[in-house]
């Protein structure tokens, strides 16, 4: 058996088969049971290693060529491989409590096997479109049959589909450099487009636009599952760019342009986030901001830098899904997601009012939320460089901060007498509360997500050392 | 070890009383577990002496390559006052609690809960572990209030108390991350120049000091009991980290000018108390009038003044707000709390007026009169008629409630004598001398004129009232908005993908011209 087969191709063929089934329940039982599977072989089953197993002994092979391509996953994959089916099985196992599995697990489970496969590809020019294959599977999941597909869904596609002439350009770039290596045009070249694709993918600043209006007109829960595996995917593919080219990777500008990148997002993003009266919206320039924290920190370099991305990974899943589901939940109490509209809503949903609090103080970097250690790092970090990058970062976080504070606001302000309740069923009550007690665990003590990352083999070769 | 024992003893005996409350709830003896917890955490502080000073931390966060923190946690001369306050007055509370309505175990767990999370704030080693305890006292307050409070303004008031915490806080973060700029990870020990006005303003903020703000200005809802546990514990952990700023980094020319911003909560507040009709109305005056001065003290490059009106704000504030059920033969008990206030020789303020810098004489004068409402408004709050009476409780609640206040006033003692380096001193004795005869002069007014003209000074409370500001503060957000609604529009509208690319054009251009 190859790993691409378990890994790609499994997912991708499950995917289709649940797409099949109507029943909510057996589909999120079987994806949660099959993504956790893989993201726990991910962390246990050493790839190309012969295994015995009492008489039985097997090899999971790393490659698997078709088309005349070849998918290949290695030992230092696994990390991320983990990182992407325990995030999914976090996901999936809650989409039922909101009745939205049979909308999400299909298109969630292909969508994470094509975006693997985009991570696993060679050569890597071919990774461009299958994400752009990831992103149009996106669009029915985004805008169900019977509805309009709104501004940001299609912006959403514009965006995406933009950036793939570039990736494909660069590669074929790159593999220009790789045979004339001085040609210090071409590799100037290159780096532009290579940038300018990555900028599209990833939404930077100020290609960004598209995400409030995401956030805005999708599902809550299906739209933060999108914010979170692309830009997670995108990261990875840019970080093994960065692996394999040592010019790119010893480039003297690029710090200040991941730097200043990263603080353009974490300013602009925080700021907007402040002034908006739609939860949805500031789920959107959170996601924003965040993706910023991630640049900044690879901006930091070295293996500080490569330490505080890793670090983000896992609060990031969880504060996204806490956000999204409690979100989800509101949406059932009201009309929209407007400040005006959920005006005392947290005296009778009060699980999801305060997970959608605790998650959008986490992703702000508020203390004892798992996403404060790795802001503390960044802005620690960022500060021995520039005291003035770091007052733009910190004004940021504050734009956050209020955001979440002036949803508090609107939560918390019920007429005198409204009576206290829950309206979450028990099943939503516990996944939120599973949310909120990672959100704590992970402020508190975050070496246990760092042990996540310790305990694999590394990530990259070069990267980080 | 016997840093964590006290805090151990307090979580074990609110654990105790949840688990009798879910299990067994007709348990009769809640009130003996909650006091020994108590009793237990008070005697694990006085362990502390055995070893002293000493510290205690958890595993470092990993990885090192990242994290340069060990969370610690101190035993030393400023955290050992607040924990003894701290503990003696979550005893006191529960002893004292049998004279009033209180009889369920949640709010005592609350208390013991709070002053645990008190306890490691006041003793946190380490600016981020400060952090993380005062963030967990602030959710405790949130949850505590906005489930007690009814009414749309009243919850935006627990919310506008949460978010200027938080600030606060993140001042503290910005102070680690100036530290960091001059590539010294930020500890207690080691505090920049830079760094310590930041902390200043941190404890200020959350005290409402700095600036002059009142977020809980109807303290109808909480009463005696958790509620006086909630609020003191929350002061304190403000308060203890003023006495760790090292004088030398507040010593600039900002600091006449904060001394004189301080002296306006100072004297607000001591007015504001005084003419409170009682002293649980009069608590956030307390509050914020006590934390004045020690805020004050520390800006005088005094830390031993400021732990001195932290502890006094705890045990001297306790004792008052505790005191609902009077007899005339227990007045003393109150009395003798204003020893605590008094920054006479061997008092816990006695070094409340001692200046370490080149602060002039002249920034101390606004300071007295604030003392002397303060001692005005004590005496004035203790000689009210209170609750009920203590005659008419059972023969046992006579023993124990005055055995509660006296707890305060015992422990009031001994910290001025056995508290910390600084302590046990004559201090500025003379200056106690102008405060007595302002303070005995403020209590004859109270108590013969104040009651007869109450109406007509009323406004005073909202002459203070920063509304105008949070107005024009208010205008300044909407402007902005505007601003952010017409960019937002502009970028996502139907040109957007064309402004998009238009101002990454103009970022590029901008950018190589500035390379070039």
């Amino acid at each position: 058996m190859s790993a691409p087969a378990l890994w790609i191709f499994f997912p991708i063929a499950l995917g289709g088969l649940l797409s099949l089934l109507r029943n909510q329940k057996l589909i999120t039982l079987v994806a949660g049971i099959v993504c956790a599977f893989l993201a726990i072989t991910a962390l246990l089953l050493p790839i190309d290693t012969p295994l015995a197993v009492q008489a039985l002994t097997f090899k999971l092979a790393p490659s698997f060529e078709l088309l005349g391509r070849r998918l290949t996953l290695t030992n230092s994959d696994r990390a991320w491989l983990a990182l992407l089916y325990g995030g999914s099985a976090f996901w999936f196992m809650a989409a039922s409590s909101i009745k939205i599995a049979r909308r999400l697990i299909p298109f969630g489970m292909a969508i994470t096997g094509f975006l693997v496969a985009a991570l696993a590809v060679e050569p890597f020019l071919y990774a461009a479109l299958l994400i752009e294959t990831a992103v149009l599977l996106a669009i029915p999941l985004l805008s169900p049959p019977d509805k309009k597909p709104g501004k940001g869904i299609l912006r959403f596609l514009i965006y995406q589909t933009i950036a793939m002439p570039f990736i494909l350009f660069s590669g074929w770039l790159l593999a220009g450099i790789e045979a004339n290596p001085g040609d210090l045009m071409l590799v100037a070249r290159s780096a532009t487009l290579l940038g300018l694709g990555f900028a599209l993918l990833l939404a930077v600043f100020p290609f960004y636009t598209w995400i409030p209006l995401l956030t805005e007109e999708a599902h809550p829960y299906v739209a933060g599952f999108i914010l979170w595996i692309f830009p997670t995917v995108t990261m990875f593919f840019g970080l093994g760019f960065l692996d394999r080219y040592a010019w790119l990777r010893d480039a003297a500008v690029l710090p200040s342009i991941l730097t200043t990148v990263g603080v353009l997002m974490i300013f602009t993003g925080g700021l907007l986030a402040f002034f908006q009266r739609h939860l949805g919206r500031m789920m959107g320039y959170a996601v924003i901001a965040e993706t910023g924290f991630s640049l900044l920190g690879l901006g930091l370099g070295g293996s500080y830098g490569l330490n505080t991305f890793l670090l983000l990974c896992i609060p990031r899943v969880i504060g996204l899904a806490l956000w999204s589901l409690a979100l989800s939940n509101l949406l059932e109490h009201a009309p929209s997601l407007t400040l005006d509209n959920l005006k005392g809503a947290g005296r009778i949903w009060s699980f999801s009012s305060t997970g959608a609090i605790l998650a959008s103080l986490s992703l702000a970097g508020a203390p004892m939320l798992a996403s404060f250690p790795a802001h503390q790092a960044i802005w620690d970090g960022l500060a021995r460089q520039s005291l003035a990058a770091t007052t733009w970062v910190f004004l940021g976080s504050l734009g956050l901060a209020i955001s979440a504070i002036r949803v508090l606001t609107a939560l918390a302000s019920a007429p005198e007498g409204s009576p206290w309740g829950v309206r979450e069923t028990w099943s939503q009550r516990v996944f939120l509360l599973i949310g909120w007690l990672l959100l704590f665990l992970l402020g508190i003590l975050p070496s246990w997500a760092a042990s996540f990352w310790a305990r694999l083999p590394s990530l990259f070769e070069h990267l980080g050392q | 070890m016997l840093i964590s024992l006290p805090v151990l003893f307090l979580v074990l005996a609110a654990l105790a009383l949840l688990i009798l409350r879910l299990f067994r709830p007709n348990f009769k003896y809640p009130w003996v577990v909650a006091l020994s917890g108590a009793i237990l955490a008070f005697a694990g502080v006085m362990l502390w002496q055995v070893r002293f000073p000493a510290s205690a931390s958890l595993p470092a966060w990993q990885p090192l390559s990242v994290f340069n923190y060990i969370p610690t946690w101190l035993a030393d001369g400023v955290s050992w006052p607040y924990a003894l306050s701290l503990t003696t007055l979550a005893a006191a509370i529960i002893l004292t609690s049998v004279v009033r309505n209180e009889n369920a175990p949640m709010p005592w767990a609350g208390t013991l809960l709070l002053t645990a999370l008190g306890i490691l704030a006041v003793s946190a080693g380490d600016p981020l572990t400060l952090i993380l305890a005062w963030t967990a006292i602030d959710l405790a307050e949130l949850i505590t209030m906005l489930r007690s409070t009814e009414g749309e303004s009243q919850n935006r008031a627990v919310v506008v108390a949460f978010a200027i915490r938080l600030v606060g806080t993140g001042f503290v973060i910005w102070a680690s991350a100036v530290s960091s700029a001059a590539h010294l990870p930020m500890n207690f020990d080691r505090i920049t120049s830079n760094a310590g006005i930041y902390l200043l303003f941190a404890s200020g903020l959350r005290l409402g000091v700095l600036p002059l703000h009142l977020p809980y200005r109807k303290e109808n809802v909480l009463r005696r009991g958790f509620g006086t546990s909630l609020r003191l514990v929350s002061a304190a952990a403000s308060l203890s980290v003023l006495a760790r700023i090292p004088a030398g980094t507040l010593d600039s020319p900002w600091t006449p000018f904060l001394l004189a911003l301080t002296a306006l909560p100072a004297i607000y507040a001591g007015w504001m108390w005084l003419r409170a009709s009682d002293e649980i109305l009069g608590r956030p005056f307390w509050v914020l009038g006590m934390a004045a001065l020690a805020v004050a003290s520390t800006l005088r490059a005094s830390p031993e003044g400021s732990i001195g009106w932290g502890v006094a704000l705890i045990l001297c504030g306790g004792l008052v707000f505790l005191y609902s059920a009077r007899q005339r033969s227990i007045l003393w008990l109150p009395l003798l709390g204003l020893w605590g206030i008094s920054a006479l020789p061997f008092s816990p303020s006695a070094a409340a007026w001692t200046t370490g810098n080149g602060a002039s004489w002249f920034f101390l004068l606004p300071f007295l009169p604030a003392q002397a409402l303060l001692i005005a408004g004590f005496v004035r709050h203790a000689l009210h008629p209170g609750e009920t009476s203590l005659e008419s409780q059972e023969r046992w609640a006579r023993i124990l409630y005055p055995a509660g206040l006296f707890l305060l006033a015992a422990s009031s003692v001994l910290l001025g004598l056995w508290g910390w380096d600084g302590s046990r001193t004559f201090g500025v004795w003379w200056a106690a001398i102008p405060v007595a005869l302002l303070a005995g002069g403020a209590v004859i007014l109270a108590l013969k004129v104040l009651a007869r003209t109450q109406s007509a000074i009323s406004q005073w409370g909202d002459v203070l009232r920063l509304d105008p500001f949070y107005k024009f503060l208010n205008s300044i957000v909407r402007f902005l908005e505007g601003l952010a609604r017409f960019v937002t529009t502009t970028l996502e509208g139907e040109g957007g993908i064309f402004w998009s690319i238009l101002l990454l054009v103009l970022i590029l251009s901008l950018l190589s011209a500035g390379g070039g």
